[in-house]
């Protein structure tokens, strides 16, 4: 790192930026990746697609050398690299921007920036002079004294494409940099990228949403179940078809069937508001109801509020003013262990967290939030029988990829542990269902089954509150889509007239959503 | 879970292995010695070993926690030890106590001593007391002596083979009082004890009446280092302990300190040095002007001298000739089972008076306290 | 993953732990310069009945102790207050055996009583404060264990009596004592009495544990307390029900002891048992079985110190030493294989469910 790698374009003698050949990473149980062929060009935008699970991550992993591969060679700019650490990557002039990002909220911008690269231009003056001047030359308008804690999303990921920039970086690697940004701000952002490119960066765009990489890249390379299946031009390639690609086979729509909805109220909430532990609001003037058949959709961009409506509708967060309602009965004062027995379904948003005991057996975990109920517990008693017969059940109609229920819930893959999950909160006859990014890390498999069984369980009658940072997904599952800003629901959408972008305006408050239905 | 039990695994390990370089144990207070420093060269010499072929009686002693080298209760016992061995042809085996022990085990050692057809078997601490009481009866051929013991009341006949040693520290206590009384220059002394245990009050007892006997009205600031009588560790093992509590005597007026203390003593005597000339500090247990370092030397007084070997050459000399007795034996002043020091030579000038209150003790003129009279 | 293949690896963690630590011994023993030989030589002879009687007895009571402390460290409590508890409440036992409110028995059972309650409450004191206000457990308890030795040391002077040099409490009538079990007939020493309790405290263990609601309900908050309090276990009762189930075991640990040897509370009781309780939990990887042969190591280890001592001239302390070698040997291997027996199960349930069907719908890569 003490020398900064030339960031002219190194497109001159047609050389690849990066050329990978036959790369492989086997990891206990699963290939990652293998037989990994992929050729970017200096100075473009190429995007990599593929499903949650597809190997993207860990091929990023390997390139910006936090994981050496098992097999096959990396070349850099037309030099074969071994690269071992994180430290070999930026030496090459590779960084990375993560997904999450990695920044000391009580720390300015400079103080980010600089942190562990002191040596480049110090920590004072001329540290700031440089931020400014990359600030300026990309347009990302960043003060380098400000908290990072005072910036919003868009601006933070920002300081992480500076804080790359900044060690000298000529190839920028971006782990689905959209993921957490609204509509608005991804074009904020593809203008910062652009401006990258036209400086003779290459970037490398991680993602699977498929309209947004045909609108950026340059090439688009297709990873499917750990290996590269295709590499496309944009304007070659319809959306539709790129997902298939992706997908391998005929792609599930999330669409809704005939309209279940009754005029029966199962869950009622009235005038909700939740305080964090300051004192503040974190939810406020929630009122909401949702009817047997009918699913709601609760969209918004992550962090405004939406883990503590489950939780506080789940009986896990105390609420400070309000009421909630399970069928006739007014559940406000109830235990979280009270609730599920009248007949609350939960899949959690993190379901390694709340959802499973991963070191735990299979049938172990189908007792987990039914340990009141038959038929894995009759009294203070276990039931062992009961357990397994029914982890049976849950396994075989489920679909549930496991060689038995005897297998930790750790050793199965995401998709399969959702599974599960679905399975066991079916049971014991729900009459409200919560589903919380039911199908995030999930493989395509896996994803179309269980929105197979959230349907069905909406034709079955139940409730769904169903809360989603898939837009389409709410869409094509919700009856009706509320949005939560800022701890509020600020508005409500039908999901067969709203479009992605109308949802992007009111999840950040861009404009009044009045030309919609008015809010509940 | 996983790496809670990590964490967990590294504090008990911790704990055994600290309790493993604890010190001494269960009350068996008063014991003196200087502390601190590691053992001496006794430790590295062994009698039994060395000097095996006597036709002495023989004797197992079980020593309490620390065993030889602790310049204290147990080397003292060792010291008898050694001169049964030179002067009466002993010979001897030996055990040491470990840390937190039951009855049970202690029992255990006492039998094992005893296994092999030895005449005698000392028990060093107060603590041995139910443990030879329970194995006293088996061994009818064996003798049993433990030291501070209060075994001859857990019996419920008396035994003929069971004797408890113990002394009259309030004794030797209450000479050093006089002497404290007879050199204080502002009317104020001090104590400090080890923990608020019987034996350690014996002491405090003495040391209040001799000081009074001089001097009715005489200031006393008592200080206790715990009240805890299972913590051994900060009554007998706290050189810090010992210095907070007496230096804030010295700071305020009291210019003779007393105490009894075991090793945190020498946190006394550090006090005692800092806090100038003509502040006295008294040791406890053995004469501690001959191993305190050469500047705290000047300080101290005089000690309470509590002679456990004299007690071990004695019933190992009873076995010898015939005329163990059973029962509670109690070194007093009268046969210098306790006494005071004169190293140093700093209570000359009254040994006089000291020598006048010792015979009358010795007469039963003077009864000294065992309870501290407030 | 195989019935065979599981019990060789549950096997062989034990094995390997106990190798190691015969091995780290040895290099100790050899550093400090002792007698090798004469150590191995000792730990190797079989006990006399005696001392197998007096093993079984420190056994009975360390397995109390780690039991005590393994129901709290099944939750992730970290009840170090064992040592507290236990000791508070043999002492409250003492005095209510020696007050002798109630003739014989009825006077005993009065006196394990109050001596489960006295450790249910000193434990349950750590657990509110815990639950309700959020203090480490850890801190609580140790500062509740220094408080329960001035505690026993300020009550023993009211209601005890001092018999030359000690103190304790008087002692309990004859009828309310409780007999020893003679196992070998030549023994001098017999069973306690009361040692009994902790077969009877392993099975229930086990079987509130693994066969009741509650117990799969402590032993999810402690794999994973987070969906534990998903699945709507009530985190705060739990803390609290666990510190006092745990404080009355702990309860139980000085009472062998008092009712079948000692008769009274006093100055020669045992301290310390509550730390070596926590050592025997982790040893014995807080499952009843493995708690059993942990605390019979222990207790064999400290057995054979005297022998040690006496016969090859070797410090008992190097026993202490022993016991936390064995504790950080267990710890170390059983990570090491319980590493290799997730990537073995990874990789089998991959080659499993890859051999079952390769027309099926794609099974998943690696997501990160």
């Amino acid at each position: 790192m003490s020398s900064q790698v030339d960031t002219t374009p190194a497109a001159a003698a047609g050389t690849p930026a990066i050329e990978l050949r036959g790369i492989g990473k086997r990891f206990p149980g699963v290939i990652a990746n293998h037989d990994v062929d992929m050729t970017i060009r200096a100075g473009s935008i190429h995007a990599v697609v593929g499903e949650n699970g597809a190997g993207k991550s860990t091929l990023m992993k390997i390139l910006y050398g936090v994981q050496p591969p098992d097999d096959g060679t990396i070349a850099v700019n037309g030099e074969t690299v071994t690269l071992s650490t994180t430290g070999d990557a930026i030496a090459r002039g590779i960084g990375m921007v993560f997904q999450h990002f990695m920044l000391a909220d009580n720390l300015s911008v400079l103080e980010n920036v600089v942190l562990g690269a002191e040596r480049l231009h110090g920590i004072g003056d001329a540290a700031r002079e440089r931020i400014q001047e990359i600030s300026r030359q990309y347009g990302f308008d960043l003060d380098p004294d400000e908290l990072v804690e005072t910036l919003g999303v868009g601006e933070r990921q920002r300081v992480e494409i500076l804080k790359v920039l900044y060690r000298g970086a000529s190839i920028i690697i971006l782990d689905e940099p959209t993921a957490v940004l609204v509509p608005q701000e991804v074009d904020a952002l593809f203008t910062n990228l652009r401006l990258l490119k036209a400086e003779g960066h290459t970037l490398i765009f991680i993602s699977h949403k498929l309209d947004e990489v045909r609108a950026i890249a340059d090439e688009i390379t297709v990873v499917r179940r750990g290996t590269t299946v295709a590499s496309v031009r944009p304007d070659e390639v319809t959306s539709r078809q790129l997902a298939e690609l992706m997908v391998g086979s005929e792609l599930p729509s999330p669409s809704t069937e005939e309209s279940t909805v009754t005029d029966r109220v199962l869950l009622s909430v009235r005038d909700l508001e939740v305080l964090d532990a300051a004192g503040r609001p974190e939810l406020s003037g929630i009122s909401l109801d949702i009817h047997a058949g009918e699913v709601l959709g609760i969209a918004g961009v992550e962090g405004n509020g939406q883990t503590e409506l489950v939780e506080a509708i789940i009986g896990m967060r105390r609420l400070s003013r309000g009421s909630v309602r399970l069928g006739d009965e007014d559940v406000t004062s109830w235990s979280t262990k009270r609730r599920r027995e009248s007949g609350i379904g939960y899949i959690p948003e993190d379901r390694h967290r709340h959802g499973l005991l991963l070191d735990s057996p299979l049938w172990e975990n189908r007792i987990l939030g039914h340990q009141t109920r038959p038929p894995s517990v009759r009294g203070g008693w276990l039931s062992l029988r009961g357990a397994r017969r029914d982890s049976t059940r849950i396994v075989e109609q489920y679909d549930v990829r496991t060689p038995g229920i005897d297998t930790t819930a750790r050793a199965l893959s995401g998709g399969n542990q959702q599974k599960f999950i679905v399975g066991r909160e079916m049971s014991g006859d729900p009459r409200l269902l919560i589903a919380s990014h039911p199908t995030r890390g999930v493989d395509v498999g896996a994803q179309a089954q269980i929105w197979r069984h959230i349907k069905d369980a909406r034709r079955e009658g139940l409730a769904v509150l169903l809360v989603s940072a898939d837009l389409d997904e709410l869409i094509g599952l919700s009856d009706t889509i509320s949005v939560l800003l800022r701890g509020r629901l600020v508005g409500r959408f039908d999901p067969r007239a709203v479009t992605p972008q109308d949802l992007g305006s009111a999840m950040t408050g861009a404009d009044d959503p009045t030309d919609e239905e008015a809010p509940a | 879970m996983r790496r809670f039990s990590k964490i967990a695994a590294l504090a008990a390990a911790g704990t055994l292995v600290l309790a493993g370089c604890g010190g001494g144990s269960g009350g068996s207070g008063g014991s003196g010695g200087s502390g601190g420093d590691s053992g001496d060269s006794q430790s590295a010499e062994d009698v039994c070993q060395s000097q095996a072929d006597g036709d002495g009686p023989s004797i197992g002693v079980a020593y309490d926690v620390g065993g030889r080298g602790d310049r204290s209760f147990n080397d003292s016992a060792y010291e008898g030890l050694k001169r049964a061995v030179e002067e009466l042809g002993a010979t001897c085996i030996e055990a040491v106590a470990g840390q937190d022990e039951n009855d049970n085990v202690r029992a255990e050692r006492l039998r094992t001593l005893a296994e092999g057809d030895y005449d005698l078997v000392i028990a060093v601490g107060f603590l041995y007391s139910p443990a030879a009481a329970e194995v006293a009866p088996e061994y009818a051929e064996t003798k049993f002596a433990v030291i501070d013991g209060f075994s001859q009341f857990l019996v419920e006949e008396p035994l003929d083979n069971l004797a408890d040693l113990t002394f009259a520290e309030e004794q030797g206590s209450y000479l050093v009082g006089m002497a404290a009384a007879l050199k204080t220059e502002s009317d104020h002394i001090g104590y400090v004890g080890g923990v608020t245990s019987p034996l350690i009050k014996k002491f405090e007892a003495g040391y209040e009446a001799g000081a009074r006997s001089v001097t009715p009205d005489i200031q006393i600031d008592v200080a206790y280092l715990t009240e805890d009588q299972d913590d051994s560790e900060t009554a007998f093992a706290n050189p810090p302990g010992g210095r907070n509590a007496a230096a804030p005597m010295y700071e305020d007026g009291a210019d003779v300190v007393y105490h009894a203390a075991g090793s945190s003593g020498s946190g006394v005597f550090e006090a005692a040095a800092a806090a100038g000339d003509n502040m006295w500090a008294i040791g406890v247990d053995s004469d501690q002007y001959l191993t305190a370092p050469e500047d705290q030397q000047p300080h101290i007084l005089t000690s309470m001298l509590k002679r456990i070997d004299t007690a071990v050459f004695e019933v190992t000399e009873s076995v010898a000739d015939d005329s163990f007795e059973s029962g509670g034996v109690v070194y007093d002043i009268s046969v210098d089972g306790v006494g005071y020091s004169t190293s140093g030579g700093f209570v000359d000038d009254i040994e006089d008076q000291l020598e006048e209150a010792k015979q009358q003790i010795a007469d039963g003129e003077i009864e000294v306290p065992t309870e501290p009279q407030g | 993953m195989s019935v065979v293949r599981r019990g060789a690896l549950a096997l062989a963690s034990p094995v390997l732990a106990l190798l190691l630590a015969g091995l780290i011994i040895t290099v100790v023993l050899a550093v400090i310069g002792d007698d090798i030989a004469g150590f191995w030589s000792v730990m190797s002879s079989v006990p006399e009945p005696r001392n197998a009687v007096a093993m079984l007895n420190q056994a009975s009571v360390l397995y109390l102790s780690g039991v005590a402390a393994a129901i709290g460290f099944r939750m992730n409590l970290f009840n170090i207050g064992v040592e507290g508890q236990y000791r508070l409440a043999a002492f409250a036992a003492g005095a209510v055996a020696g007050a002798a409110w109630l003739p014989g028995y009825l006077n005993s059972l009065l006196a394990v009583v109050v001596a489960m309650a006295v450790g249910a409450a000193w434990a349950g004191l750590a657990g509110a404060l815990r639950a309700y206000r959020g203090v480490s457990e850890v801190i609580s308890t140790i500062m509740l264990n220094s408080i329960a030795g001035f505690l026993i040391s300020y009550l023993i002077v009211k209601v005890g009596r001092t018999t030359g040099n000690a103190t304790g409490t008087d002692p309990m009538p004859e009828g309310s004592r409780i007999g020893t079990i003679a196992i070998f007939p030549d023994s001098p020493t017999e069973l306690y009495g009361l040692s009994l309790l902790a077969i009877v405290v392993g099975v229930l263990f086990w079987l509130v544990l693994n066969r009741t609601r509650f117990g799969f309900e402590l032993r999810a908050t402690g794999a994973s307390d987070s969906a534990a309090v998903a699945s709507g276990v009530d985190s705060r009762r739990m803390i609290v029900t666990t510190m006092l189930l745990s404080g009355a075991v702990a309860g139980l640990v000085g009472l062998p002891v008092i009712f079948s040897s000692a008769y009274n509370y006093g100055s020669s009781f045992q301290a310390g048992l509550g730390f070596a309780g926590i050592a025997v939990a982790l040893l014995g990887r807080n499952h009843p079985v493995g708690i059993a042969f942990a605390a019979l190591l222990f207790a064999y280890l400290s057995q054979q110190a005297n022998l040690l001592n006496i016969l090859a001239g070797i410090s008992p302390d190097i026993v202490a030493v022993a016991q936390g070698v064995v504790v950080m040997s267990v710890v170390i291997v059983y990570e090491v294989v319980r590493r290799y027996r997730v990537r073995a199960e990874q990789t089998q349930v991959a080659s499993t469910l890859s051999a079952e069907s390769r027309a099926a719908a794609p099974t998943e890569g690696a997501a990160s």
